[in-house]
């Protein structure tokens, strides 16, 4: 499903290379964990294969085609259609309900209804717990909280490839095993999940893990 | 644009309500600038021209003592009265060098069941005129028989008639807009004269001893014949009617005006670019403190779908609706301001002002908005470009 050859990365102000001639494969219904101390790379990593940062060299193939020889159309509609990304930071408009938020980035595209929507939402909600907090503000909800809903925006599009970073990092082990587990029977059904992680738990989860220190540099 | 999207936007103006409310305010503050200077200098340029065009003698000779009252009544077409013999004017008429001579008499301002506010009634020489003449909007075929008359720009007659110390009289033509209070004048024969004052007294209106004379003159306007000074013309006056008179230079008034209106145009071009820079400068750092706070928006945005060009537009409507609302609340502000207070404004700088009227409000208003669209794109489009070119990774962990 998705291969990256060669991958290279170095922020100009840093100099070093954060990733070097990276190569790694994820199939369908995988469950693959990066892990890694802070700084290490993994978010660069996962950002590179999510086609939102664009890498010094090499490619990324996601179902054949170079993310990074796309144009913005096409990449937008992989974007919207086929990889969903769950950022490190738990971002959300101030002004709109956790439900607004998630149904708000897709309502203008013609593909689907508010409705069809919002009934997607909920159940997602349902699903990872929260569906009690729809109406909620975000600053009136938890990190966990936020993070659970964070991932469901990035589902609600139904992607064959997720990609969170840090999904659990500052939850506790609860709420993190709630999410992992929750990714694990989504890689289960067909499609694949990767995470950027320090916690251990993940290991639990994973079809296999890339330690970024050991295996990629 | 579908509802949803609509919704939208309207939805992420009101979420940036402060940082947009000061965009808001810029704009209007900047259509208000731009209205008020365009209205201000252009019917400035207008009333001079319109005077340099209209001001057909070369000079005018008023009773002494007079020739204040005379110039502000040319500039201004502010009302008053002055009076000398119209045994004046056959002597004037006999001078040597004179190509034109016409004369007028001013009564007070009355009070007319035509108008809000008092009319002045001008008394003119048909036959020898070339000062009215062309000032007339439509032409008049019949002649100015007795009771005819010829009505400012101001002066309604709906029915062909006004009706003054109680009795109709029939309107055969209006003048062109002056921007001054000749716009409420009415325009009689000199023949006419007797019976008006007959009539004003018969209805009790009270008029001084000089009003009630009939064989009195306010002014009387000269063209000078080719290859004649105007010097020896004057001086010939002199010989021959004594030094009773002061004499207006209506062309030279012009003159020096036309020198005022360089320099308090350039007063008012100097303030719009300085101020209209500064706010160009405020929108810059409104629009760059904007685009910045949305970064990490629009990148999100990007990477559940977006296409850059897709964020451009939104971005760009956004701007669009609230420089609409600006510019428009703007120009209906600066309109209310400067436009009924037009003839203030002209009097207070001592100029001819001549404001626009219907047609040039709604095209100078068009005009307005569109340049501040022009400028508040331009200040803005930068912003929103880099905005939505930056690496979606990079703006999510700028803001971490």
């Amino acid at each position: 499903m998705l291969t990256a050859k060669k991958i290279s990365k170095s922020y100009t102000q840093k100099r070093r290379k954060i990733l070097d001639s990276l190569e790694i494969t994820i199939d369908e219904g995988e469950f693959v964990a990066v892990m890694g101390e802070s700084g290490s790379g993994k978010s660069t990593l996962l950002a590179v294969l999510a086609g939102i940062l664009s890498p010094d060299e090499g490619e990324v193939l996601f179902e054949g085609e170079d993310l990074y020889s796309l144009s913005d159309e096409k990449l937008a509609d992989v974007h919207r259609n086929k990889i969903g990304y769950v950022p490190q930071s738990n971002f959300f408009l101030k002004n709109y309900t956790i439900l607004e938020n998630i149904v708000e980035a897709f309502l203008s595209s013609k593909e689907k209804t508010e409705e069809e929507l919002t009934e997607k939402a909920k159940s997602y909600l349902t699903d990872l717990g929260i569906s009690d907090l729809a109406d909620r503000f975000p600053h009136e909800l938890s990190g966990g909280e936020l993070k659970r809903a964070a991932i469901v925006r990035a589902l609600l599009s139904s992607p064959v490839l997720l990609i969170a970073d840090e999904p659990t990092t500052g939850l506790d082990s609860n709420t993190g095993n709630i999410i992992l587990s929750y990714l694990s029977g989504y890689a289960k059904s067909g499609n694949s999940v990767l995470v950027a992680t320090h916690d251990d738990h993940v290991k639990e989860y994973a079809d296999w893990i890339v330690d970024i220190r050991k295996d990629l540099e | 644009m579908n509802l949803q999207r609509r919704k939208s936007i309207l939805k992420d103006i009101r979420r940036h309500g402060f940082f947009n409310a000061c965009l808001l305010a810029t704009i209007v503050l900047l259509s208000v600038m731009l209205l008020s200077g365009t209205v201000v200098s252009t019917s400035l340029r207008k009333g001079m021209k319109n005077m340099q065009q209209r001001l057909g003698a070369d000079i005018m000779l008023v009773p002494k003592g007079s020739k204040e009252k005379a110039e502000n009544m040319l500039l201004e077409g502010s009302r008053s009265t002055f009076y000398f013999d119209d045994s004046v004017y056959e002597k004037v008429e006999s001078i040597n060098g004179i190509s034109q001579v016409t004369s007028q008499c001013f009564l007070k301002s009355l009070s007319a069941d035509c108008c809000s506010s008092e009319v002045e009634i001008v008394f003119f020489d048909p036959e020898t005129d070339f000062v009215v003449a062309p000032w007339i909007e439509t032409e008049y075929k019949s002649g100015l028989s007795g009771d005819a008359v010829i009505v400012g720009s101001d002066i309604s007659s709906e029915d062909g008639t006004i009706k003054l110390f109680g009795q109709d009289y029939p309107v055969v033509s209006k003048m062109a807009r002056t921007g001054t209070a000749l716009d409420s004048s009415v325009y009689f024969s000199s023949e006419a004269k007797d019976g008006l004052l007959k009539n004003a007294e018969e209805k009790g209106s009270f008029l001084t001893e000089d009003q009630k004379k009939s064989g009195v003159l306010s002014s009387i306007f000269i063209n000078v014949k080719e290859g004649h000074a105007v010097d020896d013309v004057i001086e010939d006056a002199h010989k021959s009617i004594g030094d009773i008179f002061d004499v207006v230079y209506p062309k030279k008034l012009h003159a020096s005006l036309a020198g005022s209106l360089v320099k308090i145009t350039g007063v008012v071009n100097v303030i719009s670019i300085s101020l209209g820079a500064f706010l160009v400068a405020i929108l810059l750092i409104i629009n760059s403190i904007i685009m910045r706070s949305r970064k990490h928006e629009v990148a999100l945005l990007r990477v559940l779908g977006h296409t850059k060009k897709r964020l451009v537009g939104k971005l760009v409507t956004e701007m669009g609706l609230i420089c609409l609302a600006g510019s428009f609340s703007g120009c209906t502000l600066g309109a209310l301001v400067v436009i009924p207070f037009g003839r203030y404004i002209g009097m207070s700088l001592n100029m001819p002002y001549l404001g626009p009227g219907f047609y040039g409000t709604v095209l100078t208003v068009a005009l307005i908005i569109s340049s501040v669209f022009l400028i508040v794109f331009l200040a803005s489009i930068f912003f929103i470009i880099h905005t939505t070119n930056i690496e979606p990774y990079l703006a999510l962990r700028r803001e971490e």
